[in-house]
């Protein structure tokens, strides 16, 4: 049953790849079938647990086509589905052929190679198809964020992206062609007894981690995701570095792991959780600012994975069990809110054409769809009750609660990772109110704000189908279980059937409860507030007689508390011009927050390596005798090695 | 008798380097390298085998070639570019000859260590051979004219061709014919390339072609 929907699944997504240029209705029925039959694919693994697997005699490269699809691929595989299929749809309506002539047909092709390209990476189960798939998918994600190539920026954005691609790609190699070396052949599987892959774990998790984008290895991932067209920036967001997630889970369930990983993964988690949120916290360009949430969503599933790592490393505790429940629910989760943000932000961007927040404002009037969708996705970002962010973190929670309470070593790593969870999600809580607050509330502060629009339904649709998600899993958490369950048993087979969704069962009865509650008040408030004959006014003034939009917080003033506790580590770059004298002229205050670890640290390490190659580069100048030189100095020194060699 | 007899025109081929390192005359160059050119050409006739008619042909074919043909195009060459001087050189000429007659005297020492057959031992094929080498590496790499750096080629060719004695016995014609061939195209090639260096740039100064790297 699985096959029979995925092989439609790639011949519908291939032939959307030819048709794509030319015929757009063409592409989108292609596209949202093939994205709906690996859809059904993927949840017909569920149910059954087992997984699907086809091995063929088909030879590719030298090795056999080997296809797998288990509780573990299949959850990323539903999420691209899902993801890729919306995208397509809101494309039509963000990048439509009449906008760019040139490009909408480039993208269309480029988006069906990359979902297509995914689907591959998450069924291969050879490494040498896997590294082929994973190259395709780097490529198409490099072609789709370089759609509009005449930009420096997102050229810039486009090269940045490739290079540490690429820099991933290179551990990739070197970890499969190792794995292959020692287990004899490149067909991949569970090889759990094996002791010697362990230490292969750390290769892939700086390859896959690339990918991920996870604290220190997050610097290609803000300038993609701004400068990308918005439903690229969703896929990249909520699917792409997913499938660097796909790797780490996949091959620490498969391999043996040495026994530090579940603490560096569980460190890795908060670092990037808590600094993630503290950079999109300061952030003035929204795209950028949900980019640097991205990163700490991917904090947050590495603590729900390095737990469990924890949790199977002592004894199988039942608390792994729960936080990597929380861990894959929170892949979920994350692509399905994070599209719909990012999908918002594309509809802001298309209705002012900025990606300032400082130069927009009171967008709710002009865009209520968005600007209500937008704060849907932003509740369920923070991990409020009753949308699905909070449902997933619970449960990483709960892991690391019973870790705590286990009083085992494992405790000392939960107990800092549940409080800077708390934190993340406090400052994330903080830094999207920001967003939604100085996008959508106050009064417009720029022209082109005040001229908004709200989007069509091309993009409105998909939007609403995102909502839908987010609330569905919100409310009714258990509905995933099967999925969770078999995920954790192809993970670790110790844990099939063993757990109980009571936890979630319990959690979706209160959601739901709250839900209701928060319904009723609601319309209570609204039916109250219509019959006292509603009257709009302006705010309290402070007593100023010409009040203008400038007399706003910014988006800078807004977040300056809870961004000045990081300041050593966001080090923004302050221009300040004070008020000066009775009739002062002009005042400024210019605050940007560089990219740390990308200005600090790669740039400066670029730049010596840089030096280093020049000064070497010295040596080719193009002088024959020189060249002479050096073959004679070659040649003397062979010359002396074997003779040295010689001697006894 | 004959052993001695070979070690002195060797000896000779080794004073013919030194010469060729110490001269900063084209002229003085070119006749060195032809002269060591004959040297060598004779050399197979004296080394003790049965005089057949192959050896003959081409000890005279290396005699003509070495020290008639090259020399005289050489000449002509250098009459056209119209350069008699090597003028200022990457290595200086005492420096040269220096490092010329050290690395003679290293190659008589390495000799030494050299797991060589008992009948080589005792001549200076080898020694004259590396030294001849080296002559020729040093030219390549210190001088800047063409022509000269011409000579250095060539005299890295007798350096291969003594090496080459080493092995007659076992094929005589193949060696020297490769030998010749190699040397023939090496000749044509450069002649070719002095002429085009001449008319593109006026001067035969291989320093002014660094700008065409890459």
């Amino acid at each position: 049953m699985t096959g029979l929907l995925l092989l439609p699944a790639v011949i519908l997504l291939v032939m959307a790849v030819v048709v794509g240029a030319r015929w757009p209705r063409l592409w989108l029925g292609f596209t949202l079938a093939g994205a709906g039959a690996a859809l059904g694919a993927a949840l017909t693994v569920f149910p059954s647990g087992g997984g699907w697997e086809w091995q063929s005699k088909f030879l590719l490269g030298g090795e056999t086509v080997h296809l797998r699809l288990d509780g573990v691929s299949a959850v990323f595989m539903a999420l691209a589905a899902v993801v890729g299929g919306a995208g397509a749809v809101y494309a039509r309506g963000y990048w439509p052929d009449h906008g760019h002539p040139a490009t909408a047909p480039r993208g269309r092709v480029w988006w069906s190679a990359l979902v297509l390209s995914m689907l591959l990476v998450l069924t291969v189960s050879n490494g040498l198809h896997f590294l082929m798939a994973w190259e395709a998918f780097a490529i198409s994600g490099y072609f789709l964020l370089t759609l509009d190539p005449r930009k420096p920026a997102v050229r810039a954005a486009g090269w940045l992206y490739l290079a540490t691609s690429h820099a991933g790609t290179v551990c990739l190699f070197a970890f499969f062609t190792l794995l292959a070396a020692r287990t004899g052949g490149w067909d991949l599987g569970p090889l759990r007894a094996d002791a010697s892959c362990a230490p292969l774990f750390w290769l892939a998790l700086a390859g896959f981690g690339m990918k991920a984008g996870f604290f220190p290895l997050h610097i290609w991932l803000p300038s993609a995701h701004a400068n990308a067209p918005s439903h690229v920036s969703a896929i990249m967001s909520g699917v792409a570095i997913k499938m660097g997630v796909y790797g780490i889970v996949r091959f620490s369930g498969w391999l043996p792991v040495p026994p530090a990983a579940g603490w560096v993964v569980i460190g890795l988690g908060a670092l990037s959780a808590l600094l993630g949120i503290a950079f999109a916290l300061a952030q003035n360009d929204f795209k950028r600012l949900l980019a640097y949430c991205s990163v700490e969503n991917i904090g947050i599933i590495l603590i729900g994975l390095g737990a469990a790592l924890l949790g199977r490393e002592h004894g199988d505790a039942g608390w792994g069990r729960l936080a990597l429940a929380g861990a894959l629910l929170h892949v979920w989760n994350h692509g399905a809110f994070k599209t719909l943000l990012f999908f918002g932000a594309g509809s802001v961007l298309h209705a002012t054409g900025t990606r300032e927040m400082s130069r927009l404002g009171g967008l709710w009037r002009r865009m209520p769809w968005t600007a209500g969708l937008f704060a849907l996705g932003s509740v369920a970002v923070a991990g409020l009750p009753p949308l699905n962010g909070f449902v997933s973190e619970l449960l990483i929670y709960l892991g690391l609660f019973d870790a705590v309470a286990g009083r085992q070593a494992s405790a000392w790593a939960a107990m800092p990772a549940v409080i800077v969870l708390a934190m993340s999600g406090a400052l994330a809580l903080a830094a999207f109110a920001k967003a939604g607050a100085i996008i959508f509330l106050g009064a417009a502060r720029t022209k082109p704000a005040a001229a908004a629009h709200e989007c069509d339904g091309w993009m409105r649709g998909p939007m609403l189908a995102l909502a839908g998600i987010c609330l569905v899993l919100g409310l009714a958490p258990v509905l995933l279980w099967p999925a969770l369950a078999s995920a954790a048993a192809a993970w670790h087979p110790a844990w099939a059937g063993a757990m109980s969704p009571e936890p979630l069962a319990t959690l979706g009865w209160v959601n739901l409860g709250l839900a209701a509650t928060l319904a009723a008040a609601g319309s209570w408030l609204w039916r109250k507030v219509r019959a006292n004959n509603l009257r709009r006014a302006p705010t309290w003034d402070c007593g100023y007689g010409v009040p203008s939009a400038k007399m706003q917080y910014t988006s800078g003033s807004f977040a300056g508390l809870a961004a000045g506790w990081f300041g050593w580590v966001l080090r923004p770059v302050r221009t300040l011009r004070r008020v000066r004298g009775h009739f002062p002229a002009h005042a400024l205050r210019l605050e940007r927050v560089p990219e740390t670890v990308l200005e600090r640290v790669v740039f400066p390490a670029g730049g010596y390596v840089m030096e280093v190659s020049t000064a070497v580069r010295r040596l080719q100048h193009g002088r024959l005798s020189a060249y002479i030189l050096y073959v004679v100095a070659g040649l003397a020194a062979l010359g002396v090695l074997v003779f040295m060699e010689s001697l006894p | 008798m004959i052993n001695s007899n070979l070690n002195l025109l060797i000896g000779l081929a080794m004073g013919l380097n030194l010469l060729a390192l110490g001269t900063s005359r084209l002229p003085a160059l070119i006749r060195a390298m032809s002269a060591q050119g004959v040297i060598l050409g004779v050399m197979p006739i004296l080394m003790g085998h049965e005089l057949d008619w192959q050896v003959v042909l081409v000890a005279l074919a290396t005699v003509a070639g070495k020290g008639l043909l090259i020399p005289s195009l050489l000449r002509r060459a250098m009459r056209t570019a119209q350069i008699d001087r090597e003028l200022d050189p990457q290595i200086g000429f005492v420096a040269s000859m220096l490092l010329g007659a050290g690395g003679t005297i290293a190659a008589l020492a390495l000799t030494h260590q050299l797991p060589l057959l008992p009948e080589h031992s005792g001549s200076l094929l080898v020694p004259g051979a590396l030294a001849t080498v080296l002559t020729g590496f040093i030219l390549l790499i210190g001088r800047t004219k063409a022509i000269s750096q011409v000579c250095g080629y060539l005299i890295l060719e007798n350096g291969i061709y003594l090496f080459g004695l080493l092995l007659i016995k076992a094929m005589p014609l193949l060696v020297e014919a490769g030998v010749l061939l190699d040397l023939t195209v090496g000749v044509f090639i450069i002649g070719i390339i002095v002429d085009r260096i001449q008319r593109a740039f006026d001067s035969l100064d291989t320093r002014k072609l660094t700008t065409l790297h890459e």
